[in-house]
C-alpha cells in the first residue's frame, strides 16, 4: 500500500463544515451528505470538505482533538508510556495533513497544531522501530501491538512481512527434503 | 506485479540460479568416464576418482546424494571457524558482500548438504541476520543515504534496504506533498533517460 | 565446465534489471546445442555402455546439466515476459518502436495476445459494462488537472467533441481521466502547485 492509498481511506472520516450556500441532500452510493444550509454547521466528508472549501463554498471547523493543549497532553502520555497509547483519531496523520493543508485559517492554532502531531508522530515511529527491531532479534512468530494508527501500520509494510519471511526461510533451511533443485516441481 | 514483495526463489527466480552458481571445493570418489574435460589440468578422457575440483552447487548438491554419492565437499571457509568468530565479534561491521554477494542465499544451499560443518551454517546465518537487521534498516530508513550504499550489502539484506527505501521514499514525498499527483510510469522514466543518453553519446 | 553459456543469457538479464535486453537468439541456440549434444552422449551411453555392469553415473551428471540448461533457457524466457507483460501497463497498448526492436517475434504476438485477452476482461465488468482498469493508478483528488505538455504531440480528441492541440511547454486544463494515461506515458507532467 502506499501513502496516497491510506490517505483515501482517511478522508472518509467526518469533519464538520460551515457551507456558504444552500442545497438539498445529495444521496451517494457510499450515503446520503447534507442538506446544506448556509451558515448551519454540517458533517461531510472529508474528501468533500476539502474539495468545497477549495472552491471557497465553505469553511472548515477544526476536529474536537484538534486542540493544541489536548494534544500536548497526549503527546507527553505518549512519551511517558512503554506502549503506544490511543490516539485522539485513527488518522490524526492525514486528517491533519489534509485539514490544516486546506484550510489553515479556519483551523486555530494551526502552527502548533501541526508541530506537535508531528513530535508525536516522530515519537510513535522511534518506538515502532525499536519494537520491530526487538521482534526480529526474538525468535517469537507473531508480536502484538494495540493502538497502532493504518498510516503507522504502513510505515513497516512491506518491510517487515518481507523481513520476517527471510528469517523464516533461514530458519527452516536445514530442514528442507533432498531433491535436486533444478528440477521443476510440478 | 506480484503482491508479495518478499524474496522466495522459485524454479524461474534469476537470484537463484546465479547463487547456486557459487562454487563449491569437491573430491570426487568414483570414477566417472567421458567426463574428463570437467577437469582441466588432466589429459584422461575419463575423470578420475580422487580429483579436487570447484563444481557449481547445483552440480555438486545432486553428486552428493545420500544413497549415491559421487563426491565429496568440503565448507566454504567463510562459513567456518575462523570467519564465523569475526561474525560472532561483530556481525554489523563486518562488509559481508567482499565475502560473498550471495552469503546467505549461498549458505542456506549448503545447509542442505549433509557435511558435519553444514549443521552449525544455519545457526550463524541466522545471528548474522537479526544482528544486522537493525542497521540494514536504519540504513533505508535514512534517505539522506546514497542509494549505491545497498551495493555493499548481500543480495538478502540488498532486497530488503531497497524495498525498506522504496517505501520510506513514498512516505516522505506523501508528507511533503500531500497525494494526487500522477507520476511518469517508471519503466517510461528510465527508458527516456536511456534514450537521452544514447543521443548524448551520438552527439559527442 | 556445463552451463555456462546458458548462465550468460541470465547475467545479461540481470544487468539489465531496468529494461529490457535485445532478446539473445544465438544465445539460446548455443545452449540449445549443447543440450543436444550432451542428450547425444547420454544415448550412445546407455546404447553401448563401455564397461559390464554398465556405469551410468556419467549419464547422471550429463542429465544434470541438461535439466541446468533447460532451467536457464525457461527462466530467461520467463522473466523477459514478466517485463514484457509489466510493459502493457506502462507503456499502454502500443509499445515504442524502440522497445519493440528488442522483442522477439514470439514475444511481440504474445504481447498482443495479452492486451487483446485484457482488452477484453476490462469491457466485460460489470456486466458488459466495462471498467479501464490502467485509470487510477493513484487516488485521484479532483476531476480536472492542470499539466504541461512535454513533447510536441500534436491533436488529443476530447470525450465531449472538443478538439485540442497539444504544444511542447504549453499549460492545460483537463479532465484527469483522459489525460491521466499521458501522464503516465511522459507526454505530459503534472503540475502540482
Amino acid at each position: 500500500m502506499d501513502p496516497n492509498e491510506v490517505e483515501f481511506l482517511g478522508e472518509k472520516q467526518l469533519v464538520t463544515i460551515i457551507p456558504s450556500f444552500t442545497f438539498n441532500q445529495i444521496h451517494l452510493i457510499s450515503g446520503s451528505i447534507g442538506p446544506f444550509r448556509a451558515g448551519l454547521p454540517t458533517q461531510v466528508p472529508i474528501w468533500l470538505a476539502v474539495n468545497l472549501k477549495q472552491q471557497q463554498k465553505c469553511r472548515i471547523v477544526g476536529q474536537e482533538w484538534m486542540d493544541a493543549k489536548l494534544l500536548i497532553d497526549v503527546k507527553d502520555e505518549e512519551k511517558t508510556s512503554k506502549f503506544f497509547t490511543k490516539m485522539p483519531s485513527d488518522h490524526y496523520m492525514d486528517e491533519t495533513l489534509m485539514l490544516l493543508g486546506v484550510a489553515p485559517e479556519d483551523i486555530p492554532q494551526a502552527e502548533e497544531i501541526r508541530t506537535i502531531v508531528k513530535d508525536l508522530w516522530d515519537i510513535r515511529m522511534s518506538k515502532l522501530r525499536t519494537s520491530v527491531d526487538a521482534f526480529m532479534k526474538s525468535d517469537s512468530a507473531f508480536a502484538k501491538l494495540d493502538h497502532l494508527t493504518p498510516m503507522e501500520i504502513n510505515c513497516i509494510r512491506p518491510s517487515l512481512p518481507h523481513a520476517l519471511d527471510q528469517r523464516d526461510r533461514i530458519q527452516t533451511c536445514g530442514s528442507r527434503p533432498r531433491d535436486s533443485q533444478d528440477t521443476q516441481r510440478s | 506485479m506480484s503482491l508479495c514483495h518478499s524474496y522466495m526463489p522459485n524454479y524461474f527466480s534469476i537470484d537463484d540460479i546465479l547463487s547456486s552458481q557459487e562454487r563449491v571445493s569437491c573430491k570426487i570418489e568414483v570414477k566417472l568416464p567421458g567426463l574428463g574435460y570437467l577437469d582441466v589440468s588432466s589429459e584422461s578422457p575419463d575423470l578420475q576418482s580422487g580429483t579436487k575440483l570447484d563444481l557449481p552447487h547445483w552440480l555438486a548438491y545432486p553428486m552428493n546424494s545420500r544413497t549415491h554419492p559421487f563426491v565429496s565437499i568440503e565448507v566454504p571457509k567463510i562459513y567456518k571457524e575462523a570467519y564465523r568468530e569475526i561474525l560472532t565479534a561483530d556481525a554489523c561491521a563486518v562488509a559481508l558482500n567482499k565475502w560473498s554477494c550471495y552469503f546467505y542465499e549461498f549458505g542456506i544451499h549448503l545447509a542442505q548438504y549433509e557435511h558435519s560443518d553444514c549443521n552449525l551454517i544455519q545457526d550463524l546465518l541466522l545471528q548474522a541476520f537479526k544482528s544486522r537487521f537493525r542497521l540494514v534498516m536504519d540504513w533505508a530508513h535514512n534517505t539522506g543515504t546514497d542509494p549505491t550504499v545497498g551495493l555493499q550489502l548481500p543480495i538478502l539484506e540488498r532486497k530488503l534496504f531497497l524495498t525498506g527505501r522504496k517505501s520510506r521514499c513514498l512516505l516522505i514525498s506523501w508528507l511533503k506533498e500531500g497525494g494526487g499527483s500522477i507520476e511518469t510510469s517508471e519503466m517510461v522514466a528510465n527508458h527516456k533517460k536511456r534514450k537521452r543518453a544514447e543521443l548524448e553519446d551520438e552527439n559527442t | 565446465m556445463f552451463g555456462e553459456k546458458a548462465l550468460e543469457l541470465i547475467k545479461e538479464l540481470e544487468r539489465s534489471a531496468e529494461g529490457i535486453p535485445p532478446f539473445n537468439d544465438d544465445g539460446i541456440r548455443q545452449v540449445l546445442e549443447e543440450m543436444r549434444i550432451l542428450c547425444q552422449a547420454n544415448f550412445d551411453d546407455i546404447e553401448n555402455p563401455t564397461t559390464d555392469p554398465p556405469n551410468y553415473s556419467s549419464v547422471r551428471v550429463r542429465h544434470m546439466a541438461i535439466s541446468r540448461n533447460k532451467r536457464c533457457i525457461l527462466a530467461y524466457l520467463y522473466n523477459r515476459l514478466q517485463k514484457i507483460r509489466q510493459m502493457r501497463w506502462e507503456f499502454g497498448s502500443i509499445l515504442p518502436p524502440e522497445i519493440k526492436s528488442l522483442l522477439s517475434e514470439p514475444e511481440v504476438q504474445w504481447f498482443t495476445s495479452y492486451s487483446k485477452a485484457l482488452a477484453t476482461y476490462m469491457r466485460s465488468i460489470g456486466d458488459n459494462y466495462g471498467l479501464n482498469l490502467a485509470t487510477d493508478v493513484t487516488p485521484p483528488k479532483s476531476l480536472y488537472i492542470e499539466v504541461r505538455c512535454l513533447v510536441d504531440y500534436g491533436k488529443l480528441d476530447l470525450e465531449d467533441g472538443e478538439v485540442i492541440f497539444l504544444k511542447k511547454n504549453s499549460q492545460y486544463l483537463l479532465p484527469r481521466a483522459e489525460c491521466e494515461g499521458l501522464v503516465r506515458q511522459g507526454v505530459l507532467q503534472h503540475v502540482t502547485s
